[in-house]
């Protein structure tokens, strides 16, 4: 995905609505389940991370809700289009509200960026409506000219809550 | 119609899942006596550590005494009832203080101090009377660090309950090269919308993986063969396991106990990597190579100890069942540490458990769902008895150590050993009459 027009060289340059427009895209891509898109959208070796617990510093030493590299991420999008995915029937419709966007960190030698934001995501399953509601924070990489996500950490309000399954991407 | 009567040697009627009669004769009869599974004791190493869990419906505090000794109590304050402590892992200095009065009580629940006690002379209060101290569970037993309670004085000892299935627990800690694990990581927690015995009897239900998982198993070959070559990583092979051919799923064994308990033989076999390795230098370090021979070959798959819990032994999970309604199940899920082992196969552990237990597993979220379906299929006119015809009449008593019975590995033999514990449970009792929900023309 191109956010900019002009190809993005250092990560102090990026411009504030290139973030946010980034963000968007990114919520939006999984709401349309372009699964596929949203994945490419990580670097090279970049996860994605639910933690279970709330300011919980460590994915390895410790259970977390999801914690997923490139080939979990992409065994679960298999799964979410396999027929036979019985709990996907019918299948989750999600809608995400992304906001209260800021940049926390700047860091030039890796060139990368960390944003926070807040977001609600609302999903419909066969058992009805349910709300996730947390915060996000982003680790953006500028690279080739483009943003990449080296973590997408998603910190849910209510992490060590019980909880139906959780099947897409929050 | 009675209880007797909801229950064949084959099948069992609808009701046992659907109604809220059976359900709370449940709670009294299964839950209000047999042993149940509390926590570990790990969870409260230090006197003042408590546990706040549920034997059953009722809210229960697992705490560290004074000297050393566990006591479990009912979570409810002697004055007016508020609970004196919050779900979860807490610490106390010393003492209880009930958060709406300040009445306090001894880490063994005895009272200890009440505000204005003047206003107590000359009326039948008493200090020194036990009930108005915390009131404790009739009986805790424990067992290598995991602690079992039942709210009933007079149902069956802990020994007896324990027996056929004990064999599990050893296994369970004689993997760890000090002998002894801890609870590590945090708890996961998922509900289902289902009656808790449909989890139970699809512990060892070897006939549901290959239809119910194909999505995941599917899923993750999928990408073994684009971006692999075929090959697969601990996570895909835990997935893919699902998706064995039928003979691989009947040549397993089921194991089955008295009161309800059963096993399976393992599925995986542990990967032979650097860190298998290790750990396996670390276990015969403290027990010599043949005794760690001897305790890695002991290789099962989920253990069921009816009706409250099941260990993973070569996993070492852990998972919890708590009843919540008629068709509400609360599975809590713990990961242990095993004392002395390399600190890397912790990380496999919980590598294991964000896969296959997390409420986000691409795994469980299809066993969720048909649990849920049964429990809706069953709400319906749609017939009355549900099957465990699946070799029944050809399981075996078995003359190994363990003894028990014995059935190949797609037997129904655990549910309809379940089920045996069940009846027993229930109608231990005077053969009660209770209105049924359903009946027959
Ligand atoms: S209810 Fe506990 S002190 Fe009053
Ligand atoms: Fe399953």
């Amino acid at each position: 995905m191109r956010a900019a027009h002009t190809p993005l060289t250092r990560a102090s340059e990026v411009p504030y609505e290139t973030l946010c427009q980034f963000l968007y895209q990114e919520a939006r891509l999984l709401d349309q389940r372009k699964f596929g898109q949203w994945n490419d959208l990580f670097a090279e070796g970049g996860m994605y991370w639910i933690p279970l617990e709330e300011d919980q510093e460590d994915p390895l030493n410790h259970l977390s809700l999801a914690y997923e590299d490139s080939m979990m991420r992409q065994v679960r999008i298999n799964r979410l289009n396999h027929d036979r995915a019985w709990s996907q029937k019918p299948r989750s419709r999600t809608s995400h509200t992304v906001s209260a966007i800021v940049v926390e960190a700047v860091c030039e030698v890796s060139n990368q960026l960390i944003v926070g934001s807040a977001f609600t995501m609302a999903e419909w399953r066969s058992f009805g409506l349910r709300t996730f509601a947390g915060l996000y924070t982003h680790t953006l990489r500028v690279t080739d000219g483009r943003l990449q996500i080296v973590e997408k950490r998603v910190d849910l309000i209510d992490s060590s809550e019980a909880f139906e399954p959780i099947e897409v991407f929050i | 119609m009675d209880i007797q009567q909801l229950i064949r040697e084959d099948e069992v009627h609808r009701d046992v899942y659907v109604s809220e009669d059976v359900f709370a004769l449940e709670m009294d009869r299964i839950f209000g006596t047999a042993w149940i599974y509390v926590g570990h004791d790990s969870q409260i190493p230090d006197p003042g550590d408590y546990w706040t869990t549920r034997i059953g419906l009722e809210s229960v505090v697992m705490a560290r005494g004074k000297r050393d000794e566990i006591n479990v109590f009912y979570n409810r304050c002697p004055h007016k009832g508020a609970r004196i402590a919050a779900d979860g892992c807490g610490h106390t200095k010393g003492l209880f203080r009930c958060p709406y009065h300040a009445w306090t009580f001894n880490l063994d629940g005895t009272l200890k101090g009440v505000p204005y006690l003047d206003g107590y002379e000359n009326t039948r209060f008493d200090m020194a009377d036990p009930r108005f101290s915390l009131k404790k569970v009739a009986r805790v037993a424990s067992y290598r660090g995991f602690v079992f309670a039942s709210l009933s004085e007079t149902a069956a000892d802990f020994e007896s309950f324990i027996a056929g299935i004990k064999s599990s627990l050893d296994n369970f800690c004689d993997r760890a090269p000090n002998g002894t694990v801890s609870v590590a990581g945090g708890v996961f927690r998922v509900v289902q919308r289902s009656n808790w015995k449909i989890f139970f009897e699809n512990l060892n239900d070897t006939g549901h993986p290959i239809a119910t998982h194909e999505s995941s198993y599917r899923a993750a070959r999928q990408y073994a063969d684009e971006e692999l070559g075929g090959e697969l990583p601990f996570e895909l092979h835990i997935i893919d396991g699902n998706g064995a051919p039928p003979k691989f799923w009947s040549d397993l064994d089921l194991h089955a106990f008295d009161f309800g308990h059963s096993y399976m033989t393992a599925i995986f076999n542990a990967p032979d990597d650097p860190l298998s390795q290790a750990y396996f230098a670390s276990l015969s370090a403290k027990v010599g190579e043949d005794r760690a021979k001897e305790i890695l070959g002991v290789n099962r798959h989920n253990t069921i100890i009816y009706p409250s819990c099941s260990p993973h032994t070569s996993f070492q999970q852990w998972r919890v069942i708590r009843p919540l309604s008629v068709d509400r199940t609360l599975v809590e899920i713990f990961t242990f540490r095993l004392d002395g082992a390399p600190e890397e196969l912790l990380q496999r552990t919980f590598t294991y458990s964000n896969v296959v237990n997390s409420p986000s597993s691409i795994v469980m979220t299809d066993d969720v769902h048909v649990y849920a379906e049964c429990q809706k299929g069953l709400a319906t006119q749609g017939g009355d008895w549900v099957s465990q015809h699946r070799n029944a009449g050809q399981d075996l008593p078995f003359s190994g150590a363990d003894g028990g019975e014995i059935g190949v590995g797609t037997s129904e033999l655990p549910i309809r050993n379940q089920f045996r514990a069940w009846r027993e449970y229930m109608t231990s009792d005077v053969a009660e009459t209770i209105p049924l929900q359903s009946s027959e023309p």
